[in-house]
């Protein structure tokens, strides 16, 4: 199958959640405050799993699998913004107008959901081979974002349901394999130092 | 350079969104002690009594052993609210995670 192929593959794939979602909504099988909370889960588990094919494909090393995992690394990471679009756009739609959005941005769990998003945008906007290609060592960094993005996405969670586990068990695979990755710099290092 | 720019604003963030929570409790596991379900009030009296608060119902259902609110008050801001099944009391009001009111009888 061609790259194309797979391309619109995945994203017919990524995007069959969101079109549920909108289907559900446009037909009164769900309120807008009943898709806040799986708009904003599956961008932070998109966030997540692209962010989790770094570490592991090097703790476990390159293969046919991490290879394509890390190949689809930026459609993750572009779709998880497309949800927190269409989360923030859910939001809007549950609220009665602008004035009431303006009058809830003091809010910790509030302000926390709109600065997860700002972070978002800048890495969301170069995901694609020009900018990465013009902006070199930058592309990556401005990338590193999105550590940031999730921490603050998480803490925008937490402030909303006040329940430590959901948020905790999304963490634990990204903290595992950065265990894992640390661990096999260690050894590495190590190695290098007794040759 | 970059990763002490990094550092600090991390720690702002951390420090700001401790600062603006600090009135918010959790609700993820509030408790009404309400009993057998037989000595409940029914859901129409329930929404009566969302109606007589004033607020704007938007969903009603039974959360743990409380009935969960989700409405708009008077000055139309989104709120949930639990309320006893068998006294109908008014519990907890949280507005975005951030309690707003809390039943003197309802202890922390």
């Amino acid at each position: 199958m061609s790259r194309i192929v797979w391309k619109a593959l995945c994203w017919a794939i990524l995007a069959i959640p969101g079109l549920g979602m909108i289907w559900q909504f446009s037909h009164n099988d769900m309120l807008a405050m009943d898709i806040l909370h799986p708009s904003g889960e599956i961008s932070i588990r998109l966030m997540i799993l692209a962010m989790l094919a770094g570490p592991l494909s090097e703790f476990f090393g390159l293969n046919r699998f991490f290879r394509a995992w890390l190949a689809m690394r930026r459609n993750l990471g572009v779709a998880a913004f497309g949800y927190a679009i269409l989360h923030l756009a859910f939001y809007f739609l549950d609220m009665p107008d602008v004035a009431a959005v303006l009058d809830e941005l003091g809010i910790a769990g509030i302000w926390t959901g709109w600065l997860a998003l700002a972070l978002m945008i800048p890495p969301a906007s170069i995901s694609f081979d020009k900018a990465m290609q013009r902006l070199g060592r930058k592309w990556k960094m401005i990338q590193r974002l999105v550590y940031a993005a999730l921490i603050i996405s998480l803490v925008h969670w937490l402030l909303l349901d006040w329940d430590w586990w959901p948020a905790f068990i999304h963490l634990a695979p990204l903290m595992i394999a950065w265990g894992l990755r640390w661990s096999s710099a260690r050894r590495k290092a190590s190695l290098l130092r007794s040759i | 350079m970059h990763n002490k720019v990094y550092r600090l604003a991390l720690a702002a963030i951390a420090g700001a969104t401790l600062l603006t929570a600090a009135p918010a409790y959790a609700d993820g596991n509030v408790q009404c002690k309400s009993g057998p379900v037989k000595n409940w009030k029914p859901i129409a009296k329930m929404k009566k009594k969302v109606w007589m608060e004033g607020w704007e119902l938007l969903k009603l259902q039974v959360e743990g052993d409380c009935y969960e609110v989700y409405a708009r008050n008077e000055s139309g801001q989104s709120i949930e609210a639990f309320f006893h099944p068998v006294t109908l009391e008014k519990l907890l009001v949280y507005r975005r995670g951030s309690e707003i009111y809390r039943s003197p009888t309802f202890p922390k």
